[in-house]
C-alpha cells in the first residue's frame, strides 16, 4: 500500500513540475521580428518590441521557436532574454516571474528622461545627428544581395 | 506520512532546480530569491547601452564632423552588417550603424550599442574590402565585449543603482535625476578618455583581433586581410602617425599575437578580387 502510495506521489510530482514549467523571453532589442523559418532573412510574421514577452515552445541552434500574440514563428536569440519565466502550480497559485526585478526596472536606469537632461547640460551637442545615424536602415534585401553578389556567407 | 510529505517536498525541489538548470536560468532565480543584492550587481542593459552609447557618439561629434558621402556610407553599411551578422550578437538594440568621420588620422572608434565610426584616414589606409571588412570586425568585437561599458567605474554604476532602485516610478525625481545625470555624465567621460586617450587594455585588443578573425571567417572573408593590413601600416610606419596607434597596443605584437590563429581556409582569389573590385567602385 505504502509503495503504491509513493509511485503514485512521485508520478503526480513528475507530472506536475513537466507541466508548471514554461518559458517566456523578453526582447531586448528596439525592434526585431518573428520569422517564418529560423533562418536571418526569412521572411517576416510579426514584429516584435522592446521589453514584449514571447512564449518559447523549443530551441534551434541559435534560434528560438516562438509563439506570440498566438503567431508562431522564429527569432534570434540575441534579440531575446531567456530571464523571465514562470512557475505556477506547485510554488504557488499565482505566477510568479523570477525577474520581477528586471521587470520592476524596466524602463529605469539610463532612459531617455536621463538622456534629455543630459542634452540640457550640453546643448552644444549635437544628438539630431546621432539620431540620423540611428535612423539610417539598409533594406534585408539590398543587404542579401551585397552577401551575394559578393561571394560571401549568407548568415 | 511524515516521512512521504518530506519526500514529496525534496522530489519537487529537485524536479524544479532540475527544470530551471534546463533553461540555464536556475543562477538568475537564486540571484532574484536572494533579494535586493541582486540590483547592485545587474548588469547594464542593452537599452542604457544604447542611451550611453547615443551620448558617446555625440561627444565624439563634437570633435569630428560626419561625412555625408552617401555613397561610401551605403557601401560601409553593407560590409558592416555582413560581418555584424556572424558576430556573437547579430543584433544590437538599435543595430549596426557604420559612419564616417571627415578626419585624416587613421582611426576607428566603437560606441556602446552598436555605432561605429571611421575616419576617412582609415577609409584610405585599408586597400580592399577585406582589409575594411577586418577593421570593421575588429570595431564590431569591441561592442559585442561590450569594451567600452566595461571601462565605466564601477563605482558609479553601483551608486547609479542605488538610485534607480529606490526610485518609486520611471520618472524620476529632480533631485535623482540630478545625481543620475551626473553619473551618466561620469559613465561617458570613462568611455570617451578610454576611446580617445587611453585605450583598451591589451588583452581587451588581443580578444578583439582574435573575435575579428573568426567573424571574417564566417562571414566568408580573409581573415589573412587583418594580417595585411597590420603588415603594410608597420611598412608605411603610418604608426607613428597618432590616431588608432595612439590607444592600441603595437602593431607589430598585434600581429604576433593572430599570426598563428588565422584560418589557412582558403578564401577563393576570384572572390577577393570580385569584392576588391566594387570597393574601387564605391570609394572613387
Amino acid at each position: 500500500m505504502k509503495i503504491r502510495l509513493y509511485i503514485i506521489s512521485m508520478l503526480t510530482l513528475t507530472f506536475l513540475a513537466a507541466s508548471a514549467y514554461a518559458e517566456t523571453l523578453k526582447v531586448i532589442t528596439k525592434e526585431n521580428a518573428i520569422r517564418e523559418e529560423c533562418r536571418f532573412f526569412s521572411p517576416v510574421r510579426i514584429k516584435v518590441y522592446y521589453n514584449d514577452t514571447v512564449e518559447a515552445v523549443s530551441k534551434e541552434g541559435d534560434w528560438f521557436k516562438v509563439k506570440y500574440k498566438g503567431i508562431k514563428g522564429c527569432i534570434h536569440k540575441s534579440a531575446v532574454e531567456e530571464k523571465t519565466f514562470r512557475l505556477t502550480g506547485l510554488l504557488g497559485s499565482q505566477s510568479k516571474t523570477a525577474s520581477e526585478d528586471e521587470v520592476s526596472l524596466a524602463g529605469k536606469g539610463f532612459n531617455p528622461q536621463v538622456e534629455n537632461s543630459y542634452k540640457d547640460r550640453h546643448p552644444e551637442l549635437d544628438f539630431r545627428v546621432v539620431d540620423s545615424i540611428g535612423e539610417y536602415r539598409i533594406s534585408e534585401e539590398s543587404l542579401r544581395n551585397f552577401i551575394k553578389n559578393g561571394e560571401l556567407n549568407l548568415p | 506520512m511524515k516521512r512521504l510529505i518530506l519526500l514529496i517536498f525534496i522530489i519537487a525541489i529537485t524536479l524544479g532546480c532540475k527544470t530551471l538548470e534546463r533553461a540555464g536560468i536556475s543562477e538568475n532565480l537564486i540571484a532574484t530569491t536572494f533579494g535586493a543584492a541582486s540590483k547592485a550587481i545587474r548588469p547594464i542593459s542593452e537599452e542604457e547601452e544604447y542611451y550611453i552609447g547615443r551620448a558617446v557618439a555625440a561627444r565624439l561629434l563634437s570633435s569630428y564632423t560626419l561625412s555625408k558621402d552617401r555613397m561610401i556610407t551605403d557601401y560601409i553599411n553593407l560590409v558592416g552588417n555582413s560581418v555584424a551578422f556572424h558576430s556573437d550578437k547579430p543584433y544590437a538594440y538599435n543595430g549596426y550603424h557604420f559612419a564616417v568621420l571627415n578626419a585624416n588620422e587613421v582611426n576607428a572608434f566603437a560606441c556602446p550599442g552598436g555605432i561605429i565610426f571611421l575616419t576617412k584616414g582609415m577609409i584610405n589606409a585599408v586597400r580592399n574590402e577585406d582589409e575594411l571588412a577586418a577593421v570593421l570586425a575588429h570595431e564590431i568585437a569591441h561592442i559585442n565585449h561590450r569594451d567600452g561599458i566595461s571601462s565605466i567605474q564601477k563605482a558609479r554604476w553601483t551608486e547609479a543603482l542605488t538610485i534607480i532602485g529606490s526610485a518609486a516610478a520611471r520618472e524620476y525625481g529632480s533631485k535623482d535625476l540630478s545625481k543620475l545625470v551626473n553619473l551618466f555624465e561620469g559613465s561617458i567621460d570613462d568611455i570617451v578618455k578610454t576611446l580617445v586617450v587611453n585605450g583598451y587594455g591589451q588583452s581587451q585588443e588581443y580578444d578583439a583581433d582574435s573575435a575579428a578573425l573568426e567573424y571574417l571567417v564566417r562571414a566568408g572573408y580573409n581573415p589573412g586581410a587583418l594580417k595585411d593590413f597590420m603588415e603594410r601600416l608597420i611598412i608605411k610606419g603610418i604608426e607613428s602617425e597618432g590616431g588608432l596607434f595612439k590607444t592600441h597596443p603595437a602593431t607589430a605584437d598585434r600581429l604576433n599575437e593572430i599570426r598563428d590563429k588565422i584560418s589557412f581556409e582558403k578564401v577563393p582569389s576570384s572572390s577577393v578580387q570580385l569584392r576588391a573590385k566594387r570597393f574601387s567602385e564605391n570609394m572613387h
